[in-house]
């Protein structure tokens, strides 16, 4: 799961035009507050893992390539930034054009149509015209993978859905109005250079896949200056990025594996930045002199999943009572050293449509036992919860939690699986109980209801299935108002807290150590990392 | 003409043990739980997005037909296309595995030179103090993992001391450096580009300690009791009554007695290594043939699994066959 998109700001109309100028202006005051003064203009980053491939079509769940995309992609649009306390996040108000021109829609909001600006070539010089963008989303049609299986949502099934207006004008004409148009293309309206692509193209691969599955693609805010697979990326600032330069010129990406080898970095100054390293490490990183620790509200939340069809859990009542004997407070402490929210509803706190409503309850044990003997397991019961091998975080909940529900009855048997067979037991929804973590690429109710909380839904781990929110869910998919989405964004979470499909624990803040001549960390709402915004 | 009998021999069991391990390795993947699609579709897939992704990547047929179409692909050199990566295994293959040879023959070379030192050294001078120290590395060598013992030397000789390069892959970066077969240490020696033999030499200094030590310990143990033994025989200590001096009992007599049961034993080391390196890899960001292989199996990523099986099975074969031969030069008692 990573994805959650946006919500615009009170009284606009989002089927409304959108070129956001305004918003563009508000991101170019936020990137240039801090000057590039120093000379250090190569930056040292320590990720863990090498990208899969760069053929953005059809590389998924890889977050090392998904991030590196968003730094090399052209995309046409993208969100916009703000300030949230004293971090900086993106904001999912506000859309800006980033290559486009302007990006609007008709007013129902179904037909959009998206001006490309003149005079922007690809490095190797073609200009990006619409005949790219055409030509990339044929191509994404074609593969039938990540772009066609998101564009779905929004009633965009066939490449002759999207049509070429004028040379830098085109046109997507949805099957349906949707409210989340916007933030799908977010997602979904990158470009490839196709001149260069069909350059590579043969009679049995007319969309060059196997060439640009080891070539690098971009244009977009850095340019790729040289690959070394496995070992290093660098990236070089695109002078052709129609919005403000990137400040950190040149970008060295480090494939390092070993977190405690990006520590070590880190803290040697040979590295700027460790992403992936444990809660433990970057507590340890706190004091250090020379490093300094972004810490920002992040949009993902930690989960246990209930099965709504393995006995006992697909009563209601019990899920109820497990949700008493949860102790919160000791997860939040214990495990995120209290670097974390207290979340109370399964729509995750900063969605749109968050209701504290959604998940009324408390740690109370003789609540739990009461419950649990209306439901005829007063003596408890056995329950297999399954957990990701390795992850220490994980472990530790189940054990917290596991000790908390021993005092009701009810024994937990931890299984750590590994991800072949993790993926394979939440698509049987075999799994009784299991630890969860979620990002939504798409901070929208509506896009949670799609991947997570109706039948059918990749992301449907505990298989949970309510007429009722099947129907809400199917009510927002063309519905625009956002108040009459806001009455069943708050009808959903009372059948939520009702039902209890998910145990919801809590929503970690993201903390990053960096070496402290590093400033101006964007926190993405998708988790992945975006470098354009930093300075040294 | 015994020794090229033995090679004829043994190479005429070669396509029935490749085969063999296909059949196997293929059968067996497919038993694990877990299926390679379910990493690789987004996260709005639906059952028919997963149906179609199977039929794009043919797990849709039978396991039979699938093995077919698989060796009929091999047997033209194509290995199949990853599941997670799209790309050639064959060519992720050509990419990897010279990196970890390259990192495996040099510990091994040096586990090989440390195990005759400290075997016949400690054999020479048993119970005293060097035949306790030999013995205690090979205690190290086996009872510490090797990824701590890894992490350790990479705190110390380059957190602490600076000595050794950041544990960030086989070469300087910065020096452009392109490979040609894919060992580096050869490349840069074939271009002459010293500065790049350095760097790549620098870079495999501590990775190939760490294999050395864990390597050795099993090979002195062998040397060290081996040479015991032939020290204790009539026809050594006779030598030795009739005064032979000891550089020449030391080669005619223990040396090459000792050395008799180590091609097995060093055939049997180097190939564990292949796959058994991942560790090191991992932790020296080496990004070899094991570390792909781990990703692979964690994810059943099918085709990647069967080409790192297919390709060790032939090199224990061809390991094996090695070892046969010396072992066949060492001793003309073996029958071929």
């Amino acid at each position: 799961m990573k994805k959650d998109l946006f919500s615009l700001k009170e009284g606009l109309n989002r089927r409304q035009f959108l070129q956001l100028s305004a918003n563009a202006g508000l991101l170019m005051a936020v990137t240039s507050e801090t000057a590039f003064a120093d000379g250090h203009d190569e930056l040292v980053v320590a990720i863990p893992a090498d990208t899969g491939g760069w053929d953005q079509d059809y590389l998924a769940f890889d977050l090392v390539g998904l991030a590196l995309f968003k730094n090399c992609y052209p995309y046409m649009i993208n969100y916009g930034v703000k300030a949230s306390g004293s971090s900086l996040v993106m904001d999912t108000d506000s859309i800006i054009p980033v290559f486009a021109e302007s990006w609007e829609s008709d007013a129902a909001g179904q037909v959009w149509t998206l001006k490309i600006r003149k005079g922007i070539s690809f490095p190797s010089g073609n200009p990006l015209t619409a005949h790219d963008v055409k030509w990339s989303k044929d191509r994404a049609f074609a593969a039938q993978a990540n772009v066609a299986g998101i564009y779905r949502m929004i009633g965009l099934t066939e490449s002759d859905q999207v049509e070429v207006v004028d040379d830098y004008t085109v046109r997507f004409t949805q099957s349906q109005p949707s409210s989340l148009s916007s933030h799908i293309q977010v997602i979904c309206l990158y470009v490839f250079d196709s001149e260069e692509l069909k350059n590579h193209a043969t009679t049995d691969d007319p969309w060059a896949i196997e060439w640009t599955t080891k070539n690098p693609q971009h244009g977009g805010a850095y340019n790729v200056a040289s690959y070394n697979p496995g070992q290093e990326i660098v990236l070089e600032a695109n002078p052709n990025y129609p919005l403000d330069q990137p400040r950190v010129k040149r970008v060295r990406l480090q494939v390092v594996p070993s977190a405690a080898n990006r520590r070590l970095l880190l803290e040697k100054g040979e590295v700027d930045i460790g992403i992936g390293l444990s809660r433990r490490d970057i507590d340890d990183l706190r004091d250090k002199s020379g490093i300094s620790v972004i810490s920002s509200p992040s949009n993902e939340w930690v989960f246990m999943p209930m099965s709504a069809t393995v006995p006992p859990l697909d009563n209601p009542k019990v899920r109820q009572a497990l949700a008493h004997a949860v102790p919160y407070d000791a997860i939040i402490d214990n495990v995120f050293n209290g670097n974390a929210r207290r979340s109370t509803s399964p729509v995750p706190l900063d969605m749109p449509g968050h209701s504290s409503g959604g998940y009324p309850f408390q740690y109370d044990l003789d609540k739990a036992r009461a419950l649990l003997a209306e439901t005829g397991h007063e003596n408890g019961f056995e329950v297999e919860i399954v957990i990701m091998a390795g992850d220490v975080e994980q472990e530790r909940m189940a054990v917290i939690v596991g000790s908390s529900f021993k005092e009701i009855g009810v024994t937990l048997n931890i299984s750590a699986l590994d991800p072949g067979t993790l993926f394979q037991r939440r698509t049987e929804k075999s799994i009784p109980l299991q630890i969860a973590s979620g990002q939504m690429w798409v901070n929208d109710i509506e896009y949670l209801l799609a991947t997570s909380l109706t039948p059918g839904g990749f992301l449907n781990y505990a298989g949970y299935d309510n007429a009722r929110v099947q129907e809400i869910f199917l009510e927002l998919n063309s519905l625009a108002d956002d108040s009459a989405r806001a009455v069943l964004f708050e009808e959903l979470q009372g059948i939520l807290a009702n039902d209890v499909p998910w145990l919801v624990l809590a929503q970690p803040n993201f903390d990053l150590p960096v070496s402290s001549r590093v400033s101006n960390w964007v926190q993405p709402v998708d988790g992945l990392f975006r470098l354009e915004y930093l300075s040294m | 003409m015994r020794v090229i009998a033995l090679i004829l021999k043994r190479l005429q069991r070669l396509i029935p043990v490749l085969i063999g391990v296909s059949v196997l390795c293929f059968a067996l993947i497919r038993v694990l739980p877990g299926d390679p699609i379910l990493s690789i579709v987004p996260e709005t897939a639906t059952a028919e997005d997963i149906q179609r992704m199977r039929v794009r990547y043919g797990l849709d047929k039978s396991i039979g037909t699938q093995y077919l179409d698989y060796m009929k692909g091999v047997l033209q050199g194509d290995f199949g296309t990853s599941i997670q990566t799209n790309r050639p295994v064959f060519e992720q293959i050509r990419e990897r595995l010279p990196r970890t040879l390259e990192l495996i023959g040099y510990g091994f070379l040096f586990a090989l030179i440390l195990s005759l030192f400290l075997g016949f050294l400690s054999a020479a001078k048993v119970g005293k103090s060097a035949d306790h120290t030999s013995r205690l590395v090979v205690l190290i060598g086996n009872s510490l993992p090797e990824f701590w013992f890894a992490l350790v030397l990479i705190l110390v000789f380059f957190g602490w001391l600076d000595w050794a390069p950041a544990p960030i892959g086989r070469i300087d970066s910065n020096l452009g450096f392109q490979p040609i077969t894919g060992f580096l240490t050869l490349d840069a020696l074939i271009t002459g580009n010293w500065q790049a033999y350095r760097s790549a030499f620098s870079h495999l200094i501590l990775p190939v300690i760490t294999l050395g030590i864990v390597g050795a310990a099993p090979m002195m143990r062998s040397v060290r009791a081996s040479a015991l033994e032939v020290m204790g025989s009539p026809g050594y200590r006779c030598a030795v009554a009739h005064g032979m001096k000891s550089g020449e009992l030391f080669w005619k007599y223990v040396f090459r007695e000792s050395i008799i049961p180590l091609p097995v034993l060093a055939g049997l080391i180097f190939g564990n290594l292949i796959g058994g390196s991942v560790l090191i890899e991992y932790v020296f960001s080496w990004q070899g043939f094991g570390q792909w292989a781990l990703r692979g199996l964690l994810l059943r990523d099918y085709p990647v699994i069967q080409g790192f099986v297919l390709v060790t099975a032939l090199f224990y074969v061809i390991i094996f066959l090695i070892a046969d031969i010396l072992q066949a030069v060492l001793d003309p008692r073996v029958r071929v």
